[in-house]
């Protein structure tokens, strides 16, 4: 049975070769149709204000989101989104993907109320896991 | 008459002459006795009253008895007043005449008659003597003394009797009491002026003393009295200030016209503080000197009291400090430059726990990069190209690289959190018992080497160490011990442990390859290694010797190339 694909996933990744291989593994693992990037948290927090106060096509499903990045960081989108008044926040999935993290800033992540995390790099199981674990549905075996 | 022959005319003549002048005299007697300037003496005789005058006296003698001072009467022998002069009247307050004439004892009051008799009673036999009160007309009651002796008038005895007033006397005695009185103050005031001139030659003597004491000591020395005012500064001081004793205004020969003016308004709170509480006094300060340099000196002052505990003076030196104070500012200075380098030092190793931390982590993206980009590759490449040489070789090796890559930056994150982990609580670990787990990991290396391994820790104590930490050195010390085996011989490692001080010591001896002395210095370094026939990191002895001196141990190395190589680490207990 082929994949329910997600109605649009986004990106964040200062790095545009990690950006270019997670890009590369979604399309080839055809989880959608719909791949946004941004290269920093607020490039990302403009996107989704833009495309997320109505329930658009545009609007992210999942989106995968780098901790250090100039201009905005994960943590600091994490709070601007927070105080974002939109509609359906439920249905929009965040995850944070790190490198080995510094002690202070796993608890950091733990107490945060997102999706989880997942150590880079990106590979085929840890996504058919969060497919699994918030949508429900899985990659075809 | 008749029958007696009449005298010769002159006789009678001379006779005549003779009464005549005696009726004169009679004449004179009654007009003095009318004018009450003479007294008569009335007598009562058997047959009625006489007259007496004070015949034979002469007018002084009268004028003596009339005008003195003293009460003066005559008695009769049945103690009727014949005669009293007009003073004793004037005690009694009564006119003469209701004195004259009157029984005495009228004016002795009834307690004392009995007494008055008894005196009367000694007079006539010859003299006595007394005092008794007497009452006046007003009824009060006076002091007089008497005294009494029999005189004799035409043959008649009266007793005289001086009446003198006592009230004056009385008088006198109170004031002599109240001269006493001032006297036994004046004694006691002369007696307090003494023992203070006592006193105060003493504390004179005391201060010559202290003085004389002073002026032979190395130290400045000065004595002033209880106000703070200054009474002797020895020698040393004028030689100090170079100025000689009495030279020059009194106020340039003061310290405190000297004290450095950063040190002057806490030395001389604490020298008031001194003088008011009377504790001794102590104080660093500088003080110039002739050539007008400040030096620092340690001044201190006793007060030195008498025995009821009051000051009597404040003995005072200062000590030229200068030298030791300026060297205690060079050791400060030294022990402030060490902790700023010390500081430095701590700021530079977190600068580097956390680069390698930054460089472990930032490392990680690109290598995980090039990872996916070769596994993107290799399904991109035709799978004959792939198995094709040398694509197939070089894809291994690239493949290689970035395992090595990654592995070297596993173990910069592990030592990272080593660094991080430094004042890791510590707990009393079973020593034998880490030993006996570490010796369960590596039974399987123990079998394919047929190592003898010995172990003696029955003798140590629990080491406080954190116990992930002790079985990794334990087991890194182990571990190396079978790895760096020699060959052709049985490795036999000996494992002791013993207490040493108030710490433990852990050996760890094997029969290896041991290390040349060059290598032995950088055997706990960070990547090194000695042997490349051994698969190592490189950073087994690193993490160890860290692990260890985090703890407040040592861990140290005894080697010989060809023998063998004893570790010794020292737990902190």
């Amino acid at each position: 049975m082929p994949l329910q694909k997600l109605t649009c996933v986004l990106l964040v990744d200062d790095d545009q070769t990690t950006n270019y291989l997670n890009q590369l593994l979604i399309n080839r693992l055809e989880i959608t149709d719909k791949l946004l990037i941004a290269l920093n948290g607020q490039e990302a927090l403009d996107l989704v204000q833009a495309h997320c106060h109505e329930a658009t096509p545009d609007c992210p499903a999942l989106i995968l989101l780098d901790v250090k990045m100039p201009v905005m960081d994960g943590f600091q989108f994490l709070e601007a989104y927070d105080k974002l008044p939109l509609p359906e926040k439920a249905a929009i999935i965040i995850v944070m993907l790190t490198t080995s993290l510094h002690p202070q800033d796993v608890d950091r992540v733990r107490r945060l109320n997102i999706g989880g995390f997942l150590n880079k790099p990106l590979t085929k199981e840890k996504l058919n896991d969060v497919l699994k674990n918030h949508f429900n549905r899985h990659l075809p075996e | 008459m008749s029958s007696t022959p009449l005298p010769p005319a002159a006789e009678l003549a001379r006779a005549n002459e003779e009464l005549r002048h005696q009726l004169e005299e009679a004449h004179d007697l009654i007009h003095a006795i009318r004018t009450g300037a003479v007294d008569a003496l009335a007598v009562q005789g058997t047959e009625g009253p006489r007259i007496f005058t004070l015949q034979g006296a002469d007018q002084g003698y009268r004028t003596l008895i009339e005008q003195m001072n003293e009460g003066a009467l005559l008695l009769s022998d049945d103690g009727t007043v014949l005669y009293c002069n007009a003073c004793l009247a004037g005690l009694l307050q009564c006119d003469l005449s209701e004195v004259m004439g009157r029984a005495f004892a009228d004016f002795v009051p009834p307690a004392f008659r009995d007494y008055w008799a008894g005196l009367l009673l000694k007079g006539w036999e010859s003299k006595s003597k007394g005092e008794l009160p007497l009452q006046t007309r007003g009824g009060a009651l006076v002091p007089f003394s008497v005294s009494m002796n029999v005189l004799s008038f035409n043959e008649t005895a009266t007793l005289a009797v001086i009446v003198t007033d006592l009230s004056a006397q009385r008088e006198i005695t109170a004031i002599r009491a109240q001269v006493e009185e001032q006297n036994a103050l004046l004694d006691r005031k002369n007696e307090e002026l003494k023992r203070e001139e006592t006193a105060r030659l003493a504390g004179e003597r005391a201060a010559a003393e202290a003085s004389r004491l002073l002026e032979g000591i190395s130290q400045i020395a000065w004595t002033v009295d209880p106000s703070g005012a200054n009474t002797y500064r020895n020698r040393r001081w004028y030689d100090y200030i170079g100025v000689a004793p009495g030279e020059g205004p009194s106020i340039g020969r003061a310290w405190r016209e000297r004290l450095h003016p950063d040190d002057a308004p806490a030395t001389l709170a604490r020298w008031n503080e001194s003088l008011r509480t009377g504790a001794p006094f102590e104080v660093e300060c500088r003080i110039r000197n002739a050539d007008g340099d400040y030096r620092w000196m340690l001044g201190r002052a006793q007060p030195s009291r008498n025995a009821q505990g009051e000051v009597l003076q404040w003995i005072g030196t200062y000590t030229d400090i200068h030298e030791h104070k300026l060297a205690l500012e060079r050791i400060d200075q030294g022990q402030r430059e060490l902790l700023n380098y010390n500081e430095q030092l701590t700021r530079v190793n977190v600068d580097l726990d956390n680069f390698i931390y930054t460089a472990s982590h930032d490392l990680k993206a690109p290598i995980s990069n090039i990872e996916g980009l070769l596994d993107a590759l290799l399904t991109e490449l035709p799978a004959e190209t792939v198995a094709r040489e040398p694509v197939q070789p070089i894809l291994h090796l690239m493949q290689d690289s970035v395992n090595r890559f990654k592995r070297t930056i596993e173990l910069l994150t592990d030592v990272s959190k080593l660094q991080k982990e430094h004042g890791l609580p510590t707990e009393p670990v079973d020593l034998a018992a880490v030993v006996r787990d570490v010796r369960l990991d590596l039974e399987p290396l123990l079998q394919s080497t047929g190592a003898q391994l010995e172990v003696d820790v029955a003798a140590a104590p629990a080491v406080m160490f954190s116990e992930k930490n002790l079985r990794s050195v334990v087991f890194n010390l182990l571990s190396n011990a079978l790895k760096y085996r020699a060959p052709g011989r049985q490795p036999q490692v000996h494992l002791r442990a013993r207490p040493e001080g108030a710490g433990v010591v852990l050996e760890v001896q094997d029969n290896g390859l041991g290390l040349d002395a060059a290598s032995e210095q950088k055997l706990f370094g960070m990547f090194q290694r000695f042997h490349d026939h051994v698969e190592g990191s490189g950073i087994g002895l690193y993490m160890v010797k860290k692990m260890v001196e985090n703890a407040g141990g040592r861990i140290s190395v005894s080697t010989n190339l060809g023998i063998g190589t004893t570790f010794s680490v020292l737990f902190n207990r």
